[in-house]
């Protein structure tokens, strides 16, 4: 077809960015993505009616502003398709999704797969209460609906997001109990080289660091949640003082009432749409199982591109500029040339991801967490959610012999219910390293579909036939 | 390259519920023999854990009536039996057999005739009664049907946990991950090797079902098994809408609403024996297109995950039990039905393997000689037409 068709899954900076280069390129593009505006987790976008402020740094609504006009001025040559469930994908490259109550199926000459990761915690007790949630997930309601979980919260977590929410929280009239933070902010900073290349995150961290401060939120360096109380609902949390391997030390808890604990430990990749499509995967001991690419968002299928934190956890100003470079890439595979007009600015995007990647780095071993943290759940305490399956039952499959996350998933069903797995997989997956010494040798088989849609949903499929020899 | 060599004097090749079923019944008879239970795959990977979880004494051959009954019996005592008190899962909420014309129907009243010299309790049923039962089902073109309320669904990944912790308490040693490459004679016995290293055995029983003939092609001792891919999705759990498990001859689909209130569909395509059992692309809008067409009711409920599996099918669609032209190596293939006959299986390689031979008229019908020697079995209630 003249000009070649790309689609890209997910609209984040990095599946944004993507769209821009193909676009410009002169491809033909069609964006699908789950939430209602472009935008991801960072820029999402509560609707216009809404009238939300923003309680981010200015430097990031400007990016923000930045990167929407771009996307937006481009309207004619990117079809963007809201709250579209992509629900399966296959090598050739093919993409099935829902939109609008019908089953829609793409072929087209690329793909790329921008599909962000999700939020990490580890189980403890209560954890499921109503009341616990992400730290992203609080942070999405306030920037999408102008709601916030609760008016008093305790975050907890490690790496930059929990104070970046403490302070968008703060600003937004919450009343912040305490930050617990595994490591201590200023250790992210010990680099001065490399706090000179991520200088623009860390005016926008400490811009968020300044609200922290003024607002006298008491930080808790070294604490972790290891209860949540409740009958119904969340009423307190208890805090606990880690020592380097990790075990409770004695005597440090404390209980804080609160109506929410908002929680991030880092992420997880999302990575089933391209476990789906056969391509070859890594594991990364902190953000899980992720496409393989090369400088260019090239993955082992010659048809399919990945970028932005789905391929390698960098954060956005990575994801902006790593979307770029792999919008070209891909145009240039799909039309059989490179662009004559835009070199510069994947110079300018190749130097901004190098220079990110040198901060990342540094930032890198604030998201890790001691073995400690999953010993701290009881045999009791759920780890699938959708299913009821307790940490007993799991550790009783490995003693078992099920080494594997599949194996285990079928053994005690963990995994199978409405969220095939998304937010207990890789818990299950750190207690089986603990218990083999091993890390995971393979992902969870990820089966169609990615999201439950309805069987009306399927089919009503436009354009298929049911084969007549069936 | 490090290899680990083993030794044992039975070894089954395969972990499913026709390997597990086998490796229990041979070990209860307390013989002393080492048995070892190997699997290329990992806990419930192959056909069993991919199956619709269904069991029915609905047959119109005897050899099949026989079969079920004897498991479904199994299957009501097996917390007793296996000694696991979570039981599993098992719902004897019966079949309902749909015919979509006369000439089905008529097969379905002629197995019942046979069915009832078994005390199997099966009933014909009118259109009316179908639609009362499952009120879901679209009315057009269903002209009848049959129901037993001793057939059910049940868990067959509790089946299996049952089998391996049972039998593993009688000593037996299972390992995944490991598969067999080829057999080779030594001694009076076999080698079995794979990348894993070596087993040394006495005997060998092949439990891999579709793929059972692998290891006897090379040795010019091959069986006429090829592998049916089949597909299948579950839906959200869902309060109780179709009580019994509902098989609709006309659509090749099977319904199950299991014991948590999901529903499991498993669609068999017509496809080529042995391509790629996985679920192919455009499994889902072809799933949902058939389903709209045999249960518009259902159409709300959401999909959490489809999957594939291979059945294995012979000649005449039957299973294949028996000693092959390898002294000392017996296949066991169920064909089709591992889950809803695994315990007969087991009990009848059990009886020819420790002893030799099983007096049970069964094992002579399904020896593995009768395709070279003309004398299939055909079961009436599988489409042959």
């Amino acid at each position: 077809m003249m000009g070649g068709h790309v689609v890209i899954v997910g609209a984040g900076p990095a599946g944004m960015s993507a769209a821009i280069s193909v676009a410009e390129a002169g491809c033909r593009v069609t964006v699908l993505d789950e939430a209602a505006r472009p935008g991801g987790q960072i820029f999402r976008q509560a609707a216009p009616e809404l009238k939300a402020p923003s309680y981010a740094t200015e430097a990031e609504q400007r990016r923000k502003a930045a990167l929407l006009a771009d996307f937006a001025s481009l309207g004619k040559a990117i079809t963007y398709v809201a709250q579209a469930q992509v629900i399966s994908a296959f090598a050739g490259p093919e993409i099935q999704y829902v939109a609008d109550d019908a089953t829609h199926t793409l072929n087209p000459d690329a793909v790329i797969l921008a599909t962000g990761v999700r939020e990490k915690l580890f189980p403890f007790e209560g954890w499921t209460l109503p009341g616990v949630l992400g730290a992203g997930g609080a942070q999405s309601i306030l920037k999408a609906q102008n709601v916030l979980p609760g008016k008093r919260i305790v975050i907890a977590g490690a790496g930059p997001l929990p104070m970046v929410v403490a302070a968008q929280m703060t600003r937004a009239g919450a009343d912040v109990l305490a930050l617990a933070q595994l490591h201590h902010v200023l250790s992210m900073g010990s680099n001065p080289l490399a706090l000179l290349a991520g200088r623009a995150s860390v005016l926008e961290g400490l811009g968020y660091l300044s609200t922290v401060l003024r607002a006298r939120i008491p930080q808790l360096t070294g604490y972790v949640p290891i209860r949540a109380e409740g009958d119904t609902q969340l009423k307190s949390v208890v805090l606990a003082k880690l020592d380097a391997q990790g075990q409770v030390i004695g005597g440090s808890q404390r209980r804080v009432e609160t109506d929410v604990l908002a929680l991030n430990y880092g992420f997880v990749a999302n990575a089933e749409l391209a476990t789906m499509m056969g391509v070859d995967l890594r594991f990364d001991e902190f953000s899980g199982w992720h496409p393989v690419i090369d400088d260019e968002g090239r993955t082992s299928d010659p048809s399919v591109f990945a970028c932005g934190d789905t391929a390698g956890l960098r954060g956005s100003y990575v994801a902006q500029a790593e979307g770029h470079i792999v919008g070209a890439a891909a145009a240039e595979q799909v039309l059989g040339q490179a662009a004559k007009t835009g070199q510069n600015s994947l110079v300018q995007a190749r130097k901004a991801r190098a220079q990110q990647l040198k901060f990342q780095s540094t930032l890198r071993h604030t998201l890790k967490l001691p073995d400690g943290v999953w010993g701290i759940s009881t045999p009791d305490t759920i780890i699938c959610r959708c299913e009821g399956v307790r940490k007993a039952e799991i550790l009783g499959a490995l003693e078992h012999g099920h080494r594997s996350v599949n194996a285990i998933k079928r053994n005690t069903r963990c995994g199978m219910g409405w969220c095939n797995g998304r937010s207990c997989l890789h818990s299950v997956s750190a207690l089986a390293s603990q218990a083999t010494g091993e890390p995971p040798q393979t992902p969870m088989t990820p089966r169609p579909v990615a999201r439950p849609v309805t069987l009306g949903e399927l089919a009503n499929a436009p354009g298929y036939e049911v084969p007549d020899d069936h | 390259m490090t290899t680990d060599t083993h030794h044992c004097d039975i070894l089954i090749i395969g972990a499913g519920a026709y390997g597990l079923s086998c490796a229990w019944n041979i070990a209860r008879r307390d013989t002393g023999a080492r048995i070892m239970v190997v699997d290329a795959g990992e806990f419930a990977e192959g056909a069993t854990g991919r199956n619709g979880s269904g069991f029915r004494m609905q047959w119109g051959l005897e050899l099949n009536i026989r079969l079920c009954k004897e498991s479904i019996e199994f299957f009501e005592n097996i917390e007793d039996h296996l000694d696991y008190p979570g039981g599993i899962e098992m719902r004897q909420c019966g079949y309902l057999l749909l015919a979509s014309n006369e000439k089905e129907l008529q097969r379905l009243k002629d197995a019942q005739d046979l069915q009832h010299r078994f005390d199997v309790p099966s009933e014909a049923m009118t259109p009316e009664d179908c639609l009362r039962m499952v009120p879901s089902l679209n009315p057009d073109g269903i002209v009848g049907g049959a129901f037993c309320g001793k057939d059910g669904v049940a868990n067959p990944f509790r089946y299996l946990d049952a089998l391996q912790k049972a039998a593993t308490r009688l000593g037996v040693e299972i390992r995944y991950s490991t598969r067999i490459d080829r057999l080779v004679p030594q001694g009076a016995g076999y080698r079995a090797e794979g990348t894993f290293g070596q087993i040394t055995t006495d005997k060998v029983l092949i439990c891999t079902d579709w793929a059972a003939s692998e290891l006897l092609d090379e040795h010019d001792a091959g069986l006429p098994i090829t592998g049916l891919p089949k597909e299948a999705l579950v839906s959200q759990p869902c309060a109780p809408c179709v009580d019994p498990m509902v098989v609709s001859m006309k659509h090749h689909i099977a319904i199950a609403q299991v014991a948590r209130g999901s529903i499991v569909f498993t669609v068999t395509r017509h496809r080529e024996p042995g391509g790629d059992p996985s679920s192919q692309p455009d499994f889902l809008k072809f799933a949902g297109r058939q389903l709209q067409d045999l249960v518009p009711g259902l159409s709300h409920l959401k999909v959490f995950r489809t999957w594939g599996g291979a059945s294995s099918v012979t000649p005449d669609m039957q299973g294949i039990y028996g000693e092959t032209q390898l002294p000392g190596v017996y296949v066991a293939v169920s064909s089709y039905r591992g889950f809803m006959t695994g315990p007969a299986a087991g009990r009848i390689m059990a009886e020819m393997v420790v002893n030799g031979k099983s007096n049970d008229p069964i094992a002579a019908e399904l020896n593995p000689y009768r395709f070279t020697q003309g004398k299939l079995v055909y079961e009436p209630l599988l489409n042959q037409d």
